[in-house]
């Protein structure tokens, strides 16, 4: 608890200071897209992690962020800073609504049903026209004039630390481990007094109203938005960064975060060998690190500390 | 239909199961069962294998909505209100097949368990006050007061896999007293412990009741945990009510005898 407190507060700091140390505008983009991709796996972490059940449709939330963001500013000037929230809220309603109907479902149910609003919506983003100029997209969002990075990085950075100020406080309350309560033994969490729909459902639309602000946020940064931000490789990417940093952690998403968006770009010159290199080291992750990176750390930690009677046979049955 | 039981405590009981009724399709799980728990009571449910024991529970704390037939909590009718509903009224069971969260810690299961006291706004959530801040550290003294109830204080930090058998069972009582329950219920707390565990076992629900829980009810296969702790017990045999009344008059009940060994040679 502690521990995760202070490495995200270092780690907040050291993202601080970067803008002081980097001033070349292409690593700042990449810094800038490794803090968006943080806010979202985060984002879905709240669900895949504490929910526990698997959500593929989390880019429906984006996509209504990054629209709503992008309507209001092309169509009725609002700037940025109302633009956002605005995203961040119409994804919230979006996800009680979504969440209404899904989390009555569990296990391969929750996962197709999901998927299939984030599909229903990129086929409504392409074919209404009249509002989402379809696949052309909205184009020109808040050309306010921003030409520095260094100023987007520290509008990122204030998102990534509100949104993960609130995952912990969550995380950490007697709320979230009512999801915890839920994710691992549904029977005892009713035993308990915990409304198992309604804990998920704090969880999920938590979770849908950080997605929007981070597509809020990324429609201003690209100044672009199309149907593709419904599309499935997004959700794909976001999902190997919260299994390969950790689910049920928060600095796990952050990790994931930062190493995938690495990995995209400087695997860019291997063209389509990069989709499968990613198929492959989703597997890996599966087969030998099932608790991503910071599961492996808590498990070396554990090992070396005062836990004699763990032997490996138990351990592995159990994760 | 079964007649009520007489109220030895009277006035109204604090659990009252009136002509309970469970059909699966053409299986008729429990049939017509009454039964009640007054205040300060130790109640014993028991009968072979099959017969209806595990069901009756799940129709009280509304994991099933009976056939027919209604459950009356504190004086309401909570028939086919849902579990999380019937908890929150202060009525807690374990379950028969060990049921705790077994990737977290001994603590950290039983803080858990302190869910309904520590319910709070989502506003309070985020920001908590000095309000959240107090009701966090006492659930936390609270929940180390209560592994140290249930004897685990030595295994306080270690994750819910490590423990043993009779470890989880005193476990799963622990969750459950953590969330306050005015009525406990437990689906055979003492399966795989030793006849000795057993004891110390029964032992330990005695002290509870006045102080932590009000009244207890128990599904259980030790006769010896049982007619040691039991005031009453409630016998089922194929779903029906066969007997009920004080251990000594269980235990000398033909009836029940041939339920369990079968009809004595003529």
């Amino acid at each position: 608890m502690t521990l995760e407190r202070n490495v995200l507060l270092g780690l907040g700091v050291l993202a601080a200071l970067l803008p002081f140390a980097v001033t070349d505008q292409y690593l700042l983009h990449l810094a800038v897209m490794a803090l968006f991709y943080a806010i979202l796996a985060n984002s879905l972490n709240l669900v895949v992690g504490y929910v526990g059940e698997f959500s593929l449709g989390h880019t429906a939330f984006l996509g209504t962020g990054a629209y709503t963001a992008a309507l209001l500013s092309v169509n009725a000037g609002w700037p940025m800073w109302a633009a956002v929230p605005a995203a961040g809220l119409v994804a919230a309603l979006f996800g009680l609504g979504i969440g209404a109907i899904t989390l009555r479902l569990q296990g391969p149910y929750f996962v197709i049903v999901t998927l299939s609003f984030a599909e229903v919506l990129r086929i409504i983003a392409n074919n209404w026209i009249g509002v989402t100029n379809g696949p052309m997209g909205l184009a020109g969002v808040g050309q306010g004039g921003i030409a520095d990075k260094r100023v987007f990085f520290a509008i990122v950075l204030g998102l990534a630390a509100l949104t993960f100020y609130l995952s912990y406080r969550f995380v950490y309350s007697n709320a979230g481990r009512a999801a915890v309560a839920v994710r691992e033994n549904r029977y005892v969490a009713q035993s308990i007094g915990v409304n198992p729909f309604g804990s998920a459902m704090q969880a999920f639309v938590l979770g849908a109203f950080m997605a929007g602000l981070a597509g809020g946020f990324y429609a201003f940064y690209i100044s672009f938005v199309g149907p593709e931000v419904f599309r499935f490789s997004f959700m794909a990417t976001i999902i190997i960064m919260v299994l390969m940093g950790g689910k049920g952690t928060l600095v796990g998403p952050v990790v994931g975060a930062v190493i995938v968006t690495l990995l995209e770009e400087y695997l860019r010159e291997l063209q389509e060998l990069r989709l499968s290199l990613f198929g492959l080291i989703v597997m890996a992750i599966v087969l030998f690190l099932p608790n991503g990176l910071m599961g492996f750390i808590a498990r070396r930690r554990e090992q070396r500390g005062d836990a004699p009677s763990l032997s490996p046979a138990i351990e592995e049955r159990t994760v | 239909m079964t007649a009520l039981p007489t109220q030895r405590h009277g006035g109204e009981p604090l659990l009252r199961a009136e002509n309970l009724t469970m059909r699966f399709g053409g299986i008729t799980a429990v049939k017509q069962v009454g039964f009640s728990v007054g205040p300060g009571e130790i109640v014993g449910l028991i009968g072979p294998n099959g017969a209806g024991k595990t069901t009756c529970f799940n129709m009280l704390t509304g994991f099933y909505t009976p056939t027919e037939g209604r459950v009356f909590f504190k004086g309401a009718d909570v028939t086919s209100h849902k579990p999380h509903a019937i908890a929150r009224l202060g009525l807690i069971r374990s379950f028969q097949k060990t049921n705790v969260m077994k990737r977290l810690t001994v603590f950290e299961n039983v803080l858990t368990g302190h869910y309904l006291e520590g319910r709070q706004s989502l506003l309070a959530t985020f920001f908590p006050g000095e309000r959240v801040r107090r009701a966090e550290r006492e659930a936390r003294e609270s929940a180390a007061a209560v592994v140290e109830t249930m004897g685990l204080a030595r295994r306080m930090n270690a994750p819910a896999h490590l423990l043993s058998c009779g470890e989880l069972r005193l476990l799963e009582v622990a969750v459950a007293l953590a969330a306050k329950p005015t009525l406990l219920m437990l689906d055979e707390p003492a399966a795989g412990l030793n006849s000795h565990e057993a004891l110390l076992f029964g032992e330990t629900l005695k002290t509870l009741i006045g102080k932590v829980v009000q009244s207890l009810l128990i599904v259980e296969h030790n006769m010896e945990l049982v007619m040691g702790v039991c005031d009453r017990i409630v016998v089922l045999n194929f779903g029906q009510m066969l007997a009920e009344g004080e251990p000594r008059e269980i235990l000398n009940n033909p009836k029940v005898a041939e339920a369990y060994l079968g009809k004595a040679a003529a």
